[in-house]
């Protein structure tokens, strides 16, 4: 597709979003707002995953460090919100930078285990300490404007969604990217053209745990509290979920499964809360036999 | 409360162990790790409550069976999901970790959130030593646990299949020279994983009733002792179990309750940060 | 080309369309009930459909609300903070309900407050205890039923001090709950001059051997368990194998945890002797209302009932159904002055908010509570004493 017809696609349904607030009620512009949050995580864990072919499971911890880092600031010490989210979007960053330093070097099944013990470490360092998170209670925490609004919600949301997929498409699509490219397909012959695995990694690692940050401040400040929820197992597993249904490795793709199945997750609500049995079946059935998601089916390939 | 703690410590450990050793038989074998093996533990102790309580089955049958049920589960699972993705490393991580998920859910919509205890063998409590009451299931869980690490030692020693499998651990392409058919091998050992799960699974199950969620505990622990111990080590194995639960009960009785759970992890990261191979790994991973 | 064009814009139109859906309109007058349905308290969500059941029954018998049938929708929260805050808020922007009912966990009841305030709907929380919940004088936020001060001072303090206890010792659960109900007990025991001890507990925690060590060191004549899980069970068992019981005699602070179907599968021999907290028992009926309960549940679901829970929720809808005929309309602000008005025959009682400000009194009418033990796997009630069945046996 030409450069020319792909920014028109993106122009009009950036349009078509823009102007949804104007038809839609509260509850559908909040399961919208649930979709751009989960579209940013799983977009920015599918740099990681898709990209550079390591599985991590803290992207929900990092979501979590944003938003309690946030959180605590404002309700501890009077932050304003905003502040506070930048702040937890830095905290995040270090912390992948940090544990990517520590595991990166061997990869792997490593690197998992590692970002599995760290996300059950933050876990349940934050229920332990509920005197200052308020653990499992939930830490009530201020809105980011000061009469609450779900329009000005979804402008953020969407404007913070934006502002990741620039990032992440500079990102691939830049000399680092090719790097990225070069190392999944063979590590040793990449090395061996002198590419630094390691440090392509730790930066991939540290933007994606700083976008995680970013998407758990705003997340939590919509909802204006901050439960252990934010970094739990379970919502890792719906951030894969999506990635994977929507097509790991490419760009479009783990947003098109995070909207697909937040939208679906409605549907079934009304059943019973089955959504996460029903993404699970539907995740493993696409990971073994279509790895590359609903993209690489609408693509053609298997 | 000092001997009350090393005695829980020793009981847990050597089913942490048992469930290590599972673990450690498929990474040592298949270098696959199975996210969904807290889940298969979890599955048995199901089983074996369905099959005592609903079907009125005496307790032993009840586990044999169950653990038989979650062998050929295994079996399953290793020629559908893993299979396909030998040498892809990254897509068994991210399959069984979603099948670890799909079997959370699957449990809580079969048999509910609450929790489910198969019955005790034995009921009542001893006076141990003089010092403590200790509940007498738990001590048989001790017992039995020590025994089956010592057939699963023995039968890896001494037996011809047993031989295989080490064989096979140590050099994979060498066994397959030497006529090892490794496709029914690996099927074989996951399968054997599986049951070792399962196993630890109904042992502990009459003394902590089995939740939907309760796997990703002792599967977590599971992996840190691997890592503990080294990947593909059986003493590893062992040793790494005792050392996680007399950590844990110990830090637990006289650090804090509440943080059990994270002095398996705080290990995990010492090891990683210190010795990746742990304590009896090969240098190479 | 255009066939790209054609198939993404073919997409998004698919995703509204599906994403429209239609409103039903229905003539019915819609209240909202929030509770458990699923997760480890779930058996409450099912008491919760029980009284709701016999509550329509009643209500509609007698001609509904405002001429019309009142019906409920029944959100679940599973007893999660955020799970509450947006199923309340799903109940009302999605569903129109004019009222929100009942919860049984504090911590989501305290998430759903702020969400009733914010969106000016009034609320009658029917089992979280939490003091902060009217202590914090939210217009729209009324409570019908216990408080945790009002069950310390009450009920738990006072059997504490008629049984003659000399010392006790508080495990509470790390939630807004049990950590309110165990500051509550201990101010009230230092009142009563009684020597205690205190440590904290997981709701669903399995292993309490070590803790069971510290209490028994200690000693206490009896242990105040303020565990509304099925932690519940195991610490109950494990008091009995290490023999902390029946030397000391074990409380359930909450109450349903001892009443679930499991208990006694979980407890085994060790449940004897122990003792709860309850608003029910077969044999102690307040009012009228209480005993055409009990006669319409047998009817109902063949059994007696057992589980309070099912009479809280029973209340709370008379309450929203009296309110709502007396205000004459659904308006926000007239519900919140009729609730203020009410005088109202519910199954506990009469039913009257407090007034005073500034403290959990605020909205709140507390009901009368029991002290039940088991007693070879029957319920005596022990105390109030003008109520009771049984002394305590150990």
């Amino acid at each position: 597709m030409s450069t020319r017809n792909k920014s028109l696609i993106v122009l009009a349904i950036a349009g078509v979003f823009g102007l949804l607030p104007l038809g839609l009620d509260d509850y559908r512009l909040h399961v919208l707002v649930i979709c751009l949050n989960y579209a940013i995580l799983a977009a920015s864990w599918n740099l990681v995953a898709g990209y550079t072919g390591q599985v991590s499971f803290a992207h929900a911890a990092f979501a979590g460090v944003g938003a309690y880092t946030s959180g605590m600031l404002a309700v501890h010490l009077g932050f304003n919100p905003w502040l506070g989210i930048v702040i937890g979007t830095a905290v995040a960053g270090l912390a992948g930078f940090l544990i990517g330093v520590l595991c990166l070097r061997m990869g792997g099944i490593y690197l998992s285990l590692t970002t599995l013990g760290f996300s059950q470490i933050l876990h349940i360092v934050i229920t332990n300490e509920y005197e200052i998170t308020r653990g499992t209670m939930g830490l009530q925490v201020p809105a980011l404007m000061s009469v609450y609004s779900k329009t000005a919600y979804f402008y953020i949301m969407l404007a913070a969604l934006i502002v990741t997929l620039l990032i992440i498409h500079r990102i691939i699509y830049s000399n680092t990217g090719l790097n990225f490219r070069a190392v999944q397909n063979d590590e040793t012959a990449a090395a061996a053209l002198g590419v630094n695995v390691v440090r392509v990694r730790v930066m991939a690692f540290t933007v994606s745990s700083a976008l995680a940050g970013m998407a758990g401040g705003l997340f939590g400040h919509y909802l204006l509290l901050i439960t252990p929820q934010i970094p739990s197992l379970d919502q890792q597993f719906l951030v894969l979920a999506m990635t994977v249904i929507g097509g790991m490795g490419s760009f479009i793709g783990p947003v098109i499964g995070a909207f697909m199945l937040n939208i679906l997750a409605e549907y079934i609500r009304a059943y019973g809360e089955y959504h996460v049995l029903v993404f699970g079946l539907v995740a493993l059935l696409m990971a073994r036999f279509f790895p590359h998601g609903v993209v690489g089916l609408f693509k053609g390939k298997r | 409360m000092f001997p009350l703690a090393v005695t829980n410590g020793l009981v847990m450990g050597v089913i942490y162990a048992l469930a290590a050793l599972g673990v450690s038989l498929v990474v040592g074998i298949m270098r696959v790790i199975n996210f969904a093996h807290g889940e298969l533990f979890i599955l048995a102790g199901y089983f074996s409550y369905l099959f005592a309580i609903t079907l009125g089955w005496h307790f032993l049958p009840a586990m044999i069976m169950a653990v038989l049920l979650v062998f050929c589960l295994g079996l399953l699972i290793e020629s559908t999901l893993i299979r396909p993705t030998y040498g892809h490393e990254m897509y068994s991580l991210i399959l069984t970790f979603i099948l670890s998920i799909v079997l959370q859910n699957a449990y809580l919509l079969i048999f509910g959130p609450y929790p489910q205890k198969p019955p005790a063998w034995i009921s009542g409590s001893t006076h141990v030593l003089g010092l403590f009451y200790y509940g007498n299931q738990r001590l048989a869980a001790l017992l039995a646990g020590t025994l089956i690490i010592a057939a699963v030692f023995s039968v890896l020693k001494f037996t011809w299949f047993g031989k295989i499998l080490r064989a096979a651990s140590q050099d994979r392409e060498m066994a397959q020279f030497n006529g090892v058919n490794t496709t029914r091998l690996n099927m074989l050992s996951f399968g054997l994983g599986c049951a070792l799960a399962g196993t630890a699974g109904v042992i502990l199950a009459p003394v902590f009733p089995v939740t939907p969620s309760a796997g990703v505990h002792v599967a977590l622990t599971a992996f840190v002792i691997v890592v503990l111990g080294g990947m593909g080590s059986m003493w590893g194995c062992v040793i790494g179990g005792l050392i996680l639960g007399l950590v844990e009960n110990l830090g637990a009785a006289f650090v804090s309750t509440g943080y059990k759970h994270i002095f398996g992890f705080m290990i995990l990261i010492l090891v990683l940060l210190i010795r990746p191979a742990g304590l009896f790994g090969r240098k190479e991973i | 080309m255009r066939r790209k064009y054609f198939t993404v814009t073919a997409w998004i139109a698919l995703l509204m369309l599906v994403f429209a859906g239609t409103v039903l309109a229905a003539d019915t007058i819609k209240v909202g009930v929030v509770g458990p349905r699923t997760g480890p308290a779930a058996a409450t969500g099912k008491s919760f459909e029980e009284g709701i059941k016999l509550a329509l029954d009643y209500v509609n018998a007698q001609g509904g609300v405002l001429g019309k049938p009142l019906e409920v929708v029944f959100e679940d929260t599973a007893g999660a903070p955020d799970k509450a805050a947006s199923g309340f808020e799903r109940l009302v922007i999605r569903n129109n309900v004019v009222m929100v009912l009942g919860e049984s966990h504090s911590s989501a009841a305290l998430a759903q407050i702020e969400v009733a305030n914010r969106l000016k709907i009034p609320f009658i929380v029917a089992e979280a205890w939490a003091d902060p919940i009217t202590a914090k004088n939210y217009k729209y936020v009324f409570r019908a039923g216990p408080s945790n001060s009002g069950v310390v001072n009450e009920t738990v303090a006072k059997w504490v001090m008629h049984e003659n206890f000399k010392k006790a010792f508080i495990v509470a659960e790390n939630t807004d709950w049990g950590l309110g109900i165990a500051e509550s007990t201990k101010a009230a025991l230092d009142k009563a001059g009684v020597e205690y001890d205190f440590l904290i507990t997981e709701r669903q925690s399995q292993d309490h051997y070590t803790e069971l060590a510290r209490i028994k060191a200690f000693d206490p004549d009896v242990v105040l368990a303020y565990i509304y899980g099925s932690g519940l069970h195991f610490f109950v068992a494990q008091a009995g194998e290490t023999r902390l019981t029946p030397k000391a005699i074990i409380l359930d602070g909450a109450g349903p945890p001892s009443l679930w179907p499991d208990y006694w599968k979980n407890v085994g021999d060790y449940g004897d002797k122990e003792c709860f907290v309850s608003s029910m028992h077969e044999k102690v009926e307040l009012t009228e209302l209480a005993t055409y309960f009990r006669e319409a549940y047998v009817k109902a679901f063949d059994q007696q009932p057992t589980d309070y829970k099912s009479r809280s929720i029973f209340d709370a809808v008379l309450i929203a159904a009296d309110a709502i005929n007396r205000a004459g309309s659904t308006d926000a602000d007239r519900l919140v002055d009729a609730l203020r008005a009410t005088e109202l025959l519910v199954t506990r009682g009469t039913v009257k908010f407090g007034t005073t400000l500034g403290g959990p009194e605020y909205h709140h009418w507390m009901p009368p509570m029991l002290i039940v033990q088991w007693q070879n796997q029957e319920q005596v009630v022990l105390y109030p004493t003008e109520g009771a069945t049984g002394k305590l046996s150990r």
